[in-house]
């Protein structure tokens, strides 16, 4: 194969590599509301924290993080709502591992993991979050529910 | 077995990987070069073997990068889980071991097409944060692939 030929097959490859990326950095991590969400029950999420079941929701907001147990950036988002959930007390963070609860999974129809999902102060679901939540999407979240 | 490590350490190595995934390519699209990219794909290989089975931790690159590069930088903000990397490098064994398998079998487009794919997998990791193990570990146990 001539010279040229082969480094532009590897230039664009690079470049196609680029543009997924920059695609896919785009797109993740962004907020879709959900229309007539649904109740979250938590008696089936079985959702500990620090080691003691979750009874109630955030009175504000509430942050339902499903993560895995192969997944690095569900450690960093985990670390952006539990700093949220300092300043703000009526905002609740609950993180569930559904590695082995793949009910859960097929349920919420999770592929990708972290997957946020947005509940109100009743349990019902607003948004949807896949992958790493921006800084953005959180603030502009917390805005919708500002009492 | 996993343990706690920095995150910027596997991005490090992905990045070697990917530029000796991109010369491999190049290699691997002329038939004069066709053996040198399949030793070189053969070399690859052994390394996500390596990072596969015993962890970034003790990969030779996250050697280099405990011993030159992590010196120079900040303290990370968070450790990272190893199970993640680790799982990537699973990945990247399989991609580029049926690559190099293949090509012993005269079907030798899959040398720079495995390489390729692989390419694809290191760079956005390296450049951009990707994390296989948070994409796609889930959809593979929700499909039954792994366990």
């Amino acid at each position: 194969m001539p010279e040229e030929l082969r480094l532009s097959l590897v230039v664009g490859l690079i470049a196609f590599a680029g543009v997924l990326g920059w695609v896919w950095r785009v797109r993740t991590g962004r907020a879709k509301a959900i229309d007539r969400g649904e109740l979250i029950d938590l008696k089936r999420l079985q959702a500990t924290k620090s080691g003691l079941p979750v009874v109630a929701f955030g009175r504000r907001v509430t942050f339902l993080q499903f993560s895995s147990e192969t997944c690095s950036t569900c450690k960093q988002t985990a670390r952006l709502f539990d700093e949220l959930e300092q300043t703000a007390e009526d905002v609740l963070h609950i993180e569930v591992d559904i590695t082995n609860r793949l009910d859960l999974a097929k349920k919420f129809h999770v592929i990708q993991t972290p997957t946020t999902l947005v509940l109100d102060h009743t349990g019902r679901v607003t948004s949807r979050i896949g992958g790493a939540p921006k800084q953005s999407t959180i603030d502009q979240q917390l805005g919708s529910f500002a009492i | 077995m996993s343990t706690q490590i920095d995150p910027r350490g596997p991005r490090f190595g992905a990045a070697i990987t990917a530029t000796l995934l991109a010369v491999d390519v190049y290699l691997g699209l002329d038939a004069s070069t066709l053996s040198d990219a399949h030793a070189l794909l053969g070399a690859i290989t052994i390394g996500f073997l390596w990072g596969a089975v015993r962890g970034p931790a003790n990969h030779p690159y996250g050697y280099l990068f405990k011993k030159l590069v992590r010196p120079r930088l900040a303290a990370p903000k968070e450790l990272e889980d190893s199970s993640a990397p680790q799982f990537a490098q699973l990945v990247g064994l399989l991609v580029a071991g049926t690559g190099f398998v293949l090509g012993f079998f005269g079907i030798t487009a899959a040398i720079p097409l495995a390489a390729a794919a692989a390419f694809v997998a290191a760079f956005l990791n390296a450049a951009f944060n990707y994390c296989l193990g948070c994409q796609i570990y889930l959809g593979l146990k929700r499909a039954k692939v792994i366990r």
